[in-house]
């Protein structure tokens, strides 16, 4: 069979999964909290892997892979600290915590959480506008990174690319709401791992087994084995740490912590959420291993497709092309109902004090997901210069304004209002200039954004009014 | 040089990801209780 046969097939029989989960999950969601975190109702394994899903992009896959033909076997230290950092510590360090309390203040949002937790109005615009402006951007680098691939594996153009894509999310984001984007991303997350694994499988195969892969890429450059290697320690660390740190502070990720059934779920969910997270490991490795077959790519953003292509026979490149179509539809599909929780939640609700029906919450929900959708996909369309320039940070912006604020706000009583506010715009502003004057030595603007955060958050809550007793009673419960 | 031809610092990467792993296991069978006050 044909890949001009198989690709459309296999990726057919895909979508009209992923449409089928939004329409079952769409009759279950009733009420706006099954909207935005499904009822409190999730068990272990959907949310693990539906976390893990909505951790690795399109873009982990791609860059990922382009990394690796850059910079050689140095880049698994990237995903190993993903493993660590990403997967295994923040479940157990912000998990239960995060459970308990949003619970006790019955919050469903990251800024509702923060407002509630450090009384604040301020803090909960700012941290809203913030996650949704930047939060939009990163949607905007997802659907673009689909339709690059879109155009490359199965030569559609990347405008139809972009539109099918989108489409397909926002129909089953804006009917089904959180439950459709954990079912569909617990899918996703298989079809990424069977992907990745039969693409490392067969590269593994390709190149004569990882001796021969270390043996081959040691003769065109032995920067290639070593660590740092080429890359060199300061953007390896700062890299590393963005993509694994950082996920404390990501709103898309931390709502599935609020989402669980129960405490217990976090048992199983940690074993399968640190399990999961190794796939990371998988297009760096590949990447290095496109490095042996091809000296010379356009793009090393290429080396992922153009080894899928090479090694595998046609429904292994449609798995691989179905895996990364998994990667980006996951995480723009949690992104998008983060945005429509912080729009109409945090922002029209809270913020402008607007009291709406619990019915007519649940539809303005929908429509808002389904807006911030459109507003995504006409950017992506033809992306400005300046939304090109600001995807590259978007992730740093939003984890140093919200990382120190959740971490100390569920771990240190003494944490006040105004060392959060503080601790947010300094790590915010930090960030964004650090990225605008050109990443001085090479170190990523997410490090200096969460030093200058920390250290506000601590010396401000230190030298000003502390929260009452009572408050501090009623959310730890003691 | 390490196993498979690679570097020990580069090959520690594939050891902190196992760690990770098989802490996550003891975490969740030996060190987390939920306990009572289970929400």
């Amino acid at each position: 069979m044909s890949k001009s046969f198989i690709y459309p097939v296999v990726l057919i029989i895909y979508l009209a999964i992923l449409v089928l989960v939004g329409l079952v999950t769409g009759r279950r969601t009733k009420s706006v909290e099954d909207f935005y975190i499904g009822g409190r109702q999730i068990g272990p394994w959907v949310t693990a892997l539906s976390f893990v899903a909505a951790y690795f992009s399109s873009v982990v896959i791609v860059g990922g892979g382009g990394f690796g033909y850059l910079f050689g076997m140095a880049t698994l230290w990237i995903a190993a600290i993903n493993v660590l950092l990403g997967g295994t510590l923040c479940w157990i360090v912000l998990g239960p915590r995060i459970r308990k309390f949003t619970q006790r203040l019955n919050t469903i949002t990251i800024p509702g959480f923060l407002c509630k937790r450090f009384k604040s109005r301020f803090v909960l615009i700012f941290s809203a506008v913030i996650i949704l402006l930047f939060m939009i951007i990163y949607n905007v680098s997802i659907l673009k990174g689909m339709g690059h691939i879109f155009e490359v594996l199965m030569e559609i153009p990347y405008t139809y690319g972009v539109l099918l894509s989108c489409v397909i999310i926002l129909f089953y984001v804006s009917i089904g709401g959180y439950l459709a984007v954990v079912w569909t991303s617990f899918i996703q997350a298989w079809v990424m791992g069977i992907g990745l694994i039969l693409l490392t499988i067969f590269s593994l195969k390709s190149v004569g087994g990882i001796t021969a892969a270390n043996i081959a890429l040691q003769k065109i450059d032995p920067g290639l084995i070593n660590t740092p290697g080429l890359w060199g320690w300061p953007g390896l660390i700062s890299f590393a740490l963005i993509v694994s740190f950082g996920v404390w502070g990501m709103p898309q990720l931390l709502v599935r912590f609020y989402s669980i059934k129960n405490l217990k779920v976090l048992k199983i969910g940690t074993i399968v959420a640190s399990v999961g997270t190794c796939m990371a490991l998988l297009p760096y490795l590949n990447g290095a291993i496109a490095r042996v077959h091809f000296s010379s790519l356009q793009t090393p953003d290429l080396a992922i497709p153009t080894l899928t292509k090479m090694v595998l026979p046609p429904l292994g490149s449609a798995i691989v092309l179905a895996g990364v179509v998994a990667a980006g539809m996951s995480t723009f599909a949690s992104v998008l109902i983060i945005l429509s929780g912080s729009l109409m939640e945090d922002i029209v609700g809270t913020g402008l004090g607007k009291e709406l029906s619990r019915e007519r919450n649940l539809t303005y929900g929908k429509i808002a997901s389904a807006v911030i959708g459109f507003i995504s996909l006409l950017i992506a369309l033809r992306p400005p210069a300046l939304v090109l320039t600001l995807t590259a940070f978007s992730w740093a912006v939003i984890a140093s304004t919200t990382l120190w604020p959740v971490l100390f706000g569920i771990y240190w009583k003494g944490a006040t209002e105004l060392g959060c506010a503080f601790s947010m715009v300094g790590g915010f502003i930090t960030a964004l200039i650090w990225m605008a004057i050109g990443k001085p030595f090479g170190i990523h603007g997410f490090i200096p954004g969460i030093i200058i955060g920390l250290i506000l958050m601590v010396v401000v809550s230190l030298f000003t009014p502390k929260f009452s007793e009572e408050h501090i009673k009623k959310i730890w419960s003691d | 040089m390490g196993p498979f031809h690679t570097p020990w610092l580069t090959f520690s990467a594939w050891i902190v990801a196992l760690i990770s792993v098989l802490f996550s296991i003891v975490w969740a069978i030996w060190i987390f209780k939920p306990g009572e006050d289970d929400e």
